[in-house]
């Protein structure tokens, strides 16, 4: 791609991308260029002066344009005077530098020095020290005593807290503005800014909350100090005793790879405990960013609510029993209801718990239905066929790329990817953002296309519609490819597309790449299904399927609801189940009771629910039995990306006595089946068993899946180079399974979508989801209880008007199967017509999607 | 002072009768009481610079003149103006001409009498600038101090917009540019032009890594091509239009051509701007022009261009030299803007270093390390001399301290702060000494 060149570090010539930074170029060559402000991900500013190096170029012959040699046949090299900063240098054809000389040595040890005359000697108690560039370099280029007279030191105040996470040491910090350059190039969020000048220069929060943004964690890991510390971690341990633990964040479909800082703990009955939580590098994931919710959320794994105990409800007490027991009446009483039993997994569950919840099921009666939680989308057919293509990695779509967001909030349901589709905004991609209201996306977006709720299948149909008028479509592709084109292309024939629509999708077309992101939001079970299938029309009739970059991602809910969906569990098979009502249910790592009205009398109604959970929640009061299962951190196990990269988690935390992994309790109550096997002893064994059985997951041994290889930037390395910045990658970096567009012998279906919007009379219901909300794996990270509002619901001027409603109102929404109390937010954020409802703010369910409701605004 | 031009003894050959005769080319208020009216500037060939340049030269041919006068910019650097506006790609569709009015060197006031009294040349010649890169835009960045004269200078701006000097489609030409005024809060660094792009640009006053430099795509205001000229380097463009390069590089030295505002302050008699042409001497301006120092004191020190250049001790060589950019430089010094501020016998030169530190101390940006924590330190150190505290590492500090900071920075904040301390420390070391009681109280120079 990127051409290469020839430059000369230190006498030797070195092969490195044109126009690479140089900083990165020489590292990438093992040459350390040691540097404070530069950051492979940032901007270059040139501040810190720590890169300084002698710069020059080859001499070139003006009339032979032959590079000039001196007498001994050497090039020739014009230095410039003076000492340059490399990070400010882009790689070029010529290009020479010298690192080793005794200027450089003394312009680094300088500015080693100077650093420090105003800097505290705070390292025994810093959180940063052992993990310190400041540390590191001064060591290896610094002087090993200051000519500056310690009374004459600089006293700041130390704890400032910059917003509720994040405090701020103001004596520590170096001035190197990465923590602002991160919030304002990199998430677009200008909350933090210098005020003042000189030596006075200081990190202040401009925004208000303070600290306004859902990746504030990210910049103590590039805070190349111990400026910055998070209000978790801050004087927790030290970095040396910490062991990193490889693991997967279990709160969205981005699948971030984290890294477990690990100790054995007093405050955890000297058990090792997860001590904090660090981007792991996945340059084709998360890069080395994660948001908030992966970095303090990770409360719940040790949270004094956690089950500990398998119980059985016996005249309305719950009564503990052994995990035999609980086994030996589980299978009993599948034995007893055979095909009536239902089967509902959660998407927070591993493949390997899928797995084994699926053979269970299967070992019941091989007509039981896998449903999934929450049950909304679908669309696994065109996962399968035009998932976005591996190798895609977000942070490539650029100039040539067209990302089309659909139905979704991403910054609050996916936050890293819409990070990502905001730096390819910024390289010049054509973003649309399409959704019933306007998203923070919007600011980025080429076009921030508005459809009334319910019309999203029509929408993006007309997408397709356009393609075909303006020629846009990929004959070559479709006529490989495409099967059922002919009565597909008869559906679009007339087809009236509103301005709107045309405009947005003017925006997408002819670009190289093109990245579909389809979400939930406002759109029925049915519609989804449909939405999935519009996306794949288009697609496929552009020929932006079976490559890398292009393709469809879904917005799904939960960490692992792909890996469900590829293990068998469906979402139509959850509204079977509900509709069926069979006597038997095993329920595992959901929560329905607390999502959905009509749960709470289906499970009653059911004379036998066992429910494989970490707590107490709605839907564990209608159990019969309970099962404690593990959390993501305290056992091994797989999750599947919306990306569809199957990626390894590893044991950070010594499991709480008493409970299990999920996969495990599985396997032995089908051990205790007629007809059932042996436990598998080891998750890697169950995975095995997958590769063996699931097409789509022969690839996916826990040896493929742990492999790495070089990444660059290169962070994380015992050298601390660019800092603390993220932990390179040792536990894998995960294996995307390949979709039918990339096997030729597959065709890949177009065909009609249904288009009919629901009728809307009144005011319709539109759950919305947000990042931070009260779901049980989250809630008792309380440390973030600040952020999480108490329940709203969010209604248009004209429509609170009308219903006398105004803004802080407490009011009663009351749908066909729900009440639920709420306080009014009143705006032109939600559209006329619609109710904006969030899930999960409250105990009580929300109503479905696009149903009709009343709000009423309670008295007194 | 009417009449500046009429030097008592005119030696050399540039200093031609034609100059004795002249009067004033840029502090024209000196002559003509109100020019800073429209209608007065307008009655004595104001805005003819403007119609000439517009009416019948093309942008390409203003440039040519300008650069054959040899005009050099009058900020401090004295580059080339000419050059400097040629450097504007032609094809950007939007450029920008910044005025930099932020003025802030200590002992220069010169752009301060230009813009309160003679407001229209100024205008004029960024506008002038204007039309030669074909700007869409000027701004003019007036120091925060300055507001009283923004206010005033908007007025002046929409006297010559009505006069459709300014603003929409000038003189019916179809190129349009509108003129604004934009106030900063106060801070020396902003006078650096990409600090003070960042200014106008309303974030943090700190200077931008260059390339790419003003004047590229990416470098100048909001990140479109930009020429930074000083005030008064632009009052010299119409006199410049109207009269041709030849006439203005009759004025001055060939390589220092035409007038320059002298602003005198410190230990003389008669404090004030001069303008004069470059390559008269030093005592000429001292003694001929500025009246000596007073009380019939000896001239010790000269600051040729305020805080940020290296003092000079009064030799008879310095006094007899020219005051040309080439030949302060090759005194060891820099003419900058031209900001002399003189020090008699009695001034404590350690003193004076360590105001002048403490200015930098006080006004460095904080941007890069050497330079935010280097003048700190020197600050210090200048502190404790003073209070008698000081030692021999310190003396020695003053002269290391410096290295680690000039050449290593990303502006010349950083260099001019080292000039006081170095060229201080160097010339009047037998000062530090008394301070730091390493040796006996000299006695004064005989
Ligand atoms: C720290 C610093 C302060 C400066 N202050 C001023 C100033 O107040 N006025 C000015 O015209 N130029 C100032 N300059 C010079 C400008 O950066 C720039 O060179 C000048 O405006 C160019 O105009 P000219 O070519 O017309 O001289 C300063 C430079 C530095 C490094
Ligand atoms: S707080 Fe840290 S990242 Fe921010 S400027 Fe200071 S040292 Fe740099
Ligand atoms: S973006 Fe999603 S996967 Fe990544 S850290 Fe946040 S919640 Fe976890
Ligand atoms: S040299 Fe001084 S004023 Fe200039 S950028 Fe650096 S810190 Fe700021
Ligand atoms: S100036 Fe290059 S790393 Fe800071």
């Amino acid at each position: 791609m990127t051409e290469t060149i020839t430059i000369i570090i230190d006498g030797q010539d070195y092969q490195v991308p044109r126009g690479m930074n140089l900083v990165d170029a020489a590292k990438m060559h093992g040459v350390d260029i040691p540097v404070f402000c530069h950051h492979p991900k940032l901007e270059p500013v040139g501040m810190c002066r720590m890169c300084l190096v002698e710069l020059g170029s080859l001499a070139v012959n003006r009339e032979t344009g032959q590079p000039e040699r001196d007498e001994n046949g050497q090039p020739v090299v014009r230095w410039f005077p003076k000492l340059q900063t490399a990070c400010t240098q882009e790689a070029s054809p010529g290009m020479a530098v010298r690192t080793d000389s005794a200027a450089v040595a003394q312009a680094r040890y300088n500015v080693l020095e100077f650093l420090l005359t105003s800097h505290p000697l705070d390292c025994p108690i810093c959180d940063k020290g052992g993990e310190c560039p400041l540390q590191e370099l001064t060591m290896a280029y610094g002087p090993g005593q200051s000519r500056f007279i310690y009374d004459d030191k600089m006293h700041l105040a130390k704890q400032i807290p910059l917003g509720d996470l994040i405090c701020l040491d103001r004596e520590r910090c170096i001035q190197c503005a990465r923590c602002i350059r991160f919030c304002d190039e990199i998430v677009g969020d200008e909350v933090l800014a210098f005020h003042e000048r000189g030596r006075r220069l200081q990190i202040i929060t401009i925004s208000d909350p303070p600290f306004d943004t859902k990746f504030s964690g990210n910049t103590t890991d590039i805070c190349p100090v111990g400026a910055l510390t998070t209000v978790d971690f801050r004087f927790g341990a030290r970095p040396w005793e910490l062991d990193e633990v490889a693991s997967i964040c279990p709160h969205c479909p981005v699948g971030c790879n984290i890294s477990a800082s690990t100790r054995l703990d007093r405050d955890f009955g000297g058990r090792k405990m997860i001590k904090r939580i660090m981007p792991r590098q996945n340059e084709a994931v998360n890069e080395i960013w994660i948001c908030d919710k992966g970095r303090f959320g990770h409360h719940h794994s040790r949270s004094e609510e956690r089950l500990t105990q398998p119980m059985i409800r016996r005249d309305e007490e719950w009564v503990p029993i052994t995990w035999e027991t609980a086994y030996r009446e589980i299978a009993a009483q599948l034995a007893r209801h055979g095909r009536e039993s239902g089967f509902l997994a959660g998407a927070s569950l591993s493949n390997e718990d899928l797995w084994e919840l699926r053979k269970l099921a299967r070992l019941t009666h091989a007509d039981c239905s896998l449903g999934v939680w929450p049950a909304t989308m679908g669309g696994i057919e065109q996962v399968t066929q035009v998932g976005v293509g591996v190798g895609t990695r977000l942070q490539d779509l650029g100039p040539d790329s067209a990302i089309l967001v659909i139905a979704s909030d991403l910054d609050e349901e996916a936050p890293i990817w819409w990070l990502q589709v905001k730096q390819a905004a910024d390289r010049g991609a054509k973003v649309v953002a399409a959704n019933g209201r306007a998203t923070k996306l919007d600011q980025y977006a080429t076009v921030a296309l508005r459809y009334p709720y319910g019309e999203a299948v029509a929408a993006l149909n007309s997408f397709a519609v356009i393609a075909r008028r303006s020629n846009a479509i990929d004959e070559a592709f479709v006529a490989a490819r495409a099967e059922g084109f002919a009565e597909f292309d008869a559906s679009l024939k007339g087809a009236r597309v509103p301005k709107p629509y045309a405009e947005a999708a003017q925006a997408l077309l002819g670009a190289k790449d093109l990245v579909v992101f389809v979400g939930g939001e406002g759109v029925t079970l049915a519609q989804h299904g449909e939405l999935m299938q519009a996306a794949a029309n288009l697609l496929i009739l552009t020929g932006h399927a079976g490559r890398a970059n292009n393709g469809l991602i879904p917005v799904w809910p939960g960490a692992n609801m792909q890996g469900a969906l590829d293990m068998g569990f469906g979402p139509q098979a959850t509204h079977d189940l509900i509709a069926q009502r069979p006597a038997m249910w095993i329920i595992a790592e959901a929560d329905p009771v607390a999502e959905d009205a009509r749960m709470a009398e289906v499970l009653v109604g059911a004379e036998f629910v066992a429910l494989a959970t970490q707590f107490m929640t709605p839907t564990a009061e209608k159990a019969h039995v309970l099962l404690p299962v593990q959390s993501f951190a305290e056992r091994e196990g797989t999750f599947t990306n919306g990306l569809r990269r199957v990626q390894r988690f590893y044991m950070a935390q010594t499991p709480l006595e008493g409970t299990l992994p999920a996969w495990k309790v599985f396997a032995h109550i089908s051990s205790s089946m007629p007809g059932g096997a042996k436990p598998r002893i080891a998750p890697g064994l169950v995975m095995r068993d997958i590769t063996q059985h699931v097409l789509r997951y022969a690839e996916m041994s826990y040896p493929n899946l742990a492999h790495v290889e070089p990444q660059f930037p290169l962070v994380g390395g015992e050298d601390m180079y660019y800092g603390g910045t993220a932990y390179s990658n040792h536990g894998g970096l995960g294996v995307q399974w390949a979709t039918n567009a990339e096997k030729e012998k597959y065709s890949l279906a177009v065909r009609p979508v249904d288009v009919a919007r629901p009728r809307l009379d009144g005011l319709a219901v539109v759950p919305v989801r947000l990042l931070y909300d009260r779901e049980p794996l989250f809630a008792p990270s309380s440390i973030m209880h600040q952020r999480v509002p108490a329940p709203y619901v969010e209604l248009n001027v004209r429509d609170a008007e009308a219903l006398g409603i105004a803004e802080g109102d407490a009011v009663m929404l009351t749908a066909d199967d729900v009440q639920m109390a709420a306080e009014a937010r009143v705006n032109s954020h939600a559209p006329a017509g619609t109710v904006l409802v969030p899930q999960r703010l409250g105990a009580t369910p929300i109503p479905a999607t696009l149903v009709e409701c009343v709000v009423q605004k309670m008295e007194g | 002072m009417p009449g500046a031009w009429l030097l008592a003894d005119a030696k050399d050959p540039h200093r031609n009768g034609v100059l004795k005769t002249m009067t004033h080319i840029l502090l024209r208020n000196r002559d003509i009481a109100d020019i800073w009216q429209f209608d007065t500037y307008v009655a004595n060939g104001g805005y003819d610079a403007l119609k000439r340049a517009v009416n019948d030269l093309s942008p390409d041919e203003v440039i040519q003149i300008v650069s054959a006068a040899n005009l050099r910019g009058r900020g401090g650097a004295g580059f080339p103006t000419g050059r400097k506006w040629s450097f504007i790609p032609k094809d950007a569709p939007v450029k920008y001409v910044t005025v930099n009015a932020d003025e802030s060197e200590p002992g220069t006031f010169k752009d301060r009498e230009l813009l309160e009294k003679n407001p229209h040349q100024v205008i004029e010649g960024a506008l002038i600038a204007a039309y030669a890169i074909q700007a869409t835009a000027v701004y003019i960045y007036c120091r925060g101090e300055f507001w009283d004269l923004a206010l005033a200078l908007e007025e002046r701006i929409e006297e010559a917009r009505q006069a459709n000097l300014a603003g929409e489609d000038i003189l019916g030409s179809g190129w349009s540019c509108p003129v604004y005024v934009h106030l900063g809060a106060g801070a020396y660094i902003c006078g650096e032009e990409s600090a003070l792009l960042n200014s106008v640009q309303g974030v943090l006053g700190q200077p931008r890594v260059r390339p790419p430099f003003p004047a590229q795509v990416g470098g100048g205001l909001y990140y479109a091509p930009t020429v930074v000229n000083n005030v008064e380097t632009l009052a010299n463009a119409p006199w410049i239009i109207l009269n041709g390069a030849d006439a203005y590089k009759a004025i001055g030295t060939p390589e220092s051509p035409g007038p320059k505002i002298f602003c005198m302050s410190g230990h003389v008699e008669r404090p004030g701007n001069y303008e004069l042409p470059l390559g008269i001497t030093f005592r000429e301006l001292i003694y001929d022009q500025a009246g000596g120092i007073p009380n019939g004191k000896k001239l010790k020190g000269i600051l040729p261009s305020g805080a940020s250049g290296p003092v000079l001790r009064a030799t008879e060589e310095v006094l007899d030299a020219p005051l040309t950019y080439e030949s302060v430089a090759a005194l060891g010094s820099t003419l900058g803007s031209a900001s002399f501020i003189l020090m008699d016998e009695d001034t404590d030169m350690v003193w004076a270093a360590a105001k002048m530190t403490h200015f930098f101390r006080h006004e460095s940006c904080g941007k890069c390390t050497p330079c935010r924590e280097g003048t700190y330190w020197l600050d210090t150190i200048y502190e404790r001399i003073l209070r008698g505290e000081g030692t021999a590492r310190d003396l020695e500090l003053l002269e290391k301290v410096p290295q680690q900071i000039m050449g290593l920075v990303l502006c010349a904040l950083g260099d001019f702060a080292c000039n006081p301390v170095l060229s201080t420390v160097r010339q009047f070391r037998d000062e530090y000494e008394q301070y730091i009681g390493l040796a006996e109280p000299v006695a004064a120079e005989a």
